[in-house]
């Protein structure tokens, strides 16, 4: 089932934007003047593009299917 | 003098706009079939994806709704970026996947996967009503969008009336002629405004009115903190559990937005659109642009109720910019309004000539031209609407999204997992439609603090799952090769881009 483990940093932003929402959902403190909400939703936005990288990071990293089937 | 200038400004934007469509299709002759047009011959390179997808998710809305959200009740309108995020993230495993399933049987449209998968024709047909029953509503807000925006740019010189005309006449006016490619041209030049045009109003207007970023934030904080969390904002019924089923039910349904899917099937290649998948959130940065504006006109022009928040940012615009300028921006919201309606009406002209009249065998060598007269009877059939009853549809938008999230199960569960039965996807699609159309025509959206179409969604989920188990069964020989999908396909072995994906995936 987990052959591309790597798909788990797509999980990345489901966690970032909804999971520890309960967390980050504050006012102060402010960081650059931005309300924490704001803050940290603009580094959760930023961060995603680097999750699905990591995600397709791992796939490059994965043997062609022939060579996988020449090594079973 | 003012109200000449930018409307003038918006009218060269405009041929510019009809003529960079056509262009995209020149020298090309009109020999291509329907997947030519629909999905540009599943051609486009990474680049035209990315303007095309990101130009998709940067509507009329973003303008207009995301500033009057943000006005009125601020940090709910965040859904947005949190859905488009996360959507971005799950389309690097659906995008390819849908990709090489269309491309493998030779699919153009969601219902045509529809179709393939349960083995149905007339079930095609009937999810391509369906659908277009949720997208109308779309072609129609962007129409009144684009002339509200229009209207306000030109000074009030472009009548509302003529502004809703000058939508539909400057989208069809391309769309017809050169489907998929031309909106993917069009998208250029939309985004070179669009990135333009917000970041410069990002570091002008707080500048302008309150002295830089620091002033307007620590006013913004201190007067206003309400508007700052999910939990304080009392009365608008979206607090932090509507978020987090917003952004959940949306995220799985902006996957399988035909229009969306569109835009998977238009690339050449599925390490493209993973590529592609890895790139596209940076745009939604642009979005906290629109957000904050709408703020800060909380403080700039007060008091704004109804309808006319959503010109929050407008009002903004006109009184601190030179006409020139002004003309600029209009520009910008009005291919921001263009190219996701052109993308609208060339999915719903897809669905009907491919999968309800091209279900007919007598009709069915001539989808194509089928196609682009239903593309021009969807976009006159809105702009009617949006003449006569602009209500109705106004109305039936506030299902749209919710609506076409219940297709989920039927097309993804089903596309991965061959248990589940026509019986059982379609029985799951009635109790999750009926639930939507109960709970939101009643007002009982949000329910019980969460989003009505999750609640839809839970059910049509249970009631699928549980129709497949134990309902009838329909024979299908095909086996399983045929009929789902995999999400792991077109790694290897040569592709359109074999060169490049076989280079990435020869590092160790």
């Amino acid at each position: 089932m987990l052959k591309r483990a790597s798909l788990l940093w797509l999980l990345v932003p489901y966690v970032l934007f909804l999971a520890v929402l309960p967390l980050v959902d504050r006012v102060r403190p402010t960081v650059l003047g931005l309300p924490f909400l704001f803050f940290w939703l603009l580094l959760a936005t930023l961060l995603t593009p680097v999750a699905v990288w990591l995600a397709w990071r791992g796939d490059r990293r994965r043997p062609r299917r022939e060579e996988r089937g020449r090594a079973a | 003098m003012n109200a000449a200038v930018a409307t003038s400004v918006f009218g060269v934007f405009m041929v510019l706009t009809v003529g960079l469509g056509l262009l995209a299709v020149r020298g090309r002759g009109s020999g291509g079939g329907l997947a030519d047009w629909s999905v540009g011959g599943r051609s486009l390179g990474p680049v035209f994806i990315w303007v095309l997808m990101a130009g998709e998710g940067y509507t009329s809305f973003s303008y207009l709704g995301a500033a009057g959200w943000g006005y009125n009740y601020g940090a709910p309108v965040l859904y947005v970026i949190a859905y488009m995020s996360c959507g971005y993230a799950l389309g690097y495993v659906v995008g390819p996947m849908l990709w090489s399933y269309a491309r493998r049987h030779g699919l153009v449209s969601i219902t045509d996967m529809v179709a393939h998968r349960y083995g149905r024709p007339w079930l095609g047909a009937f999810v391509a009503i369906l659908a277009t029953v949720c997208l109308l509503p779309y072609i129609q807000l962007q129409i009144m969008g684009m002339g509200v925006v229009v209207t306000t740019i030109s000074y009030g010189a472009i009548s509302l009336n003529w502004a809703y005309f000058v939508a539909f006449a400057v989208t069809t006016g391309f769309v017809v002629v050169s489907g998929l490619r031309g909106s993917a041209w069009v998208s250029v030049l939309k985004d070179v405004l669009v990135v333009g045009t917000l970041a410069f109003l990002a570091i002008y207007v707080p500048l302008h009115y309150f002295d830089g970023y620091g002033p307007f934030l620590d006013r913004i904080v201190a007067e206003r903190p309400e508007w700052l969390t999910f939990s304080g904002h009392g009365g608008s019924g979206m607090g932090g559990g509507w978020f987090v089923t917003t952004t959940f039910l949306n995220s799985l349904t902006v996957v399988i937005f035909p229009t969306t899917v569109a835009g998977y099937l238009g690339a050449r290649g599925a390490d493209g659109l993973r590529r592609n998948a890895v790139f596209l959130p940076f745009y939604n940065v642009l979005l906290f642009v629109p957000m904050l504006l709408g703020m800060a006109a909380i403080f700039v022009v007060p008091g704004l109720v109804g309808a006319d928040s959503n010109l929050a940012l407008f009002k903004l615009v006109v009184d601190a910019l030179p006409a020139w300028a002004v003309g600029v921006v209009g520009v910008a919201a009005a291919l921001s309004s263009i190219v996701p309606m052109a993308v609208f009406m060339l999915v719903i002209g897809t669905m009907w000539g491919r999968s309800v009249l091209g279900a007919v065998p007598r009709l069915a060598p001539r989808q194509k031209l089928f196609s682009q007269v239903v593309v021009v009877v969807a976009g006159a059939l809105a702009l009617l609407l949006t003449y006569t009853v602009p209500q109705t549809l106004v109305r039936l938008s506030l299902i749209s999204y919710e609506g076409m999230a219940q297709l989920v199960p039927m097309i993804l569960l089903g596309l991965v997992w061959r248990r589940i039965t026509l019986w059982g996807a379609l029985s799951g699609l009635a109790v999750g439609a009926v639930i939507v159309c109960g709970l939101v025509f009643t007002d009982h959206d949000p329910v019980w603090g969460m989003n009505a179409g999750i609640v839809a969604l839970a059910a049509n989920t249970a009631v699928a799952l549980a129709v497949s188990r134990w309902g009838p069964r329909t024979a299908d020989p095909r086996p399983d090769g045929e009929v789902l999908a995999r999400d792991d396909e077109d790694f290897a072995g040569p592709g359109a881009d074999g060169s490049v994906r076989g280079a990435a995936v020869s590092t160790p």
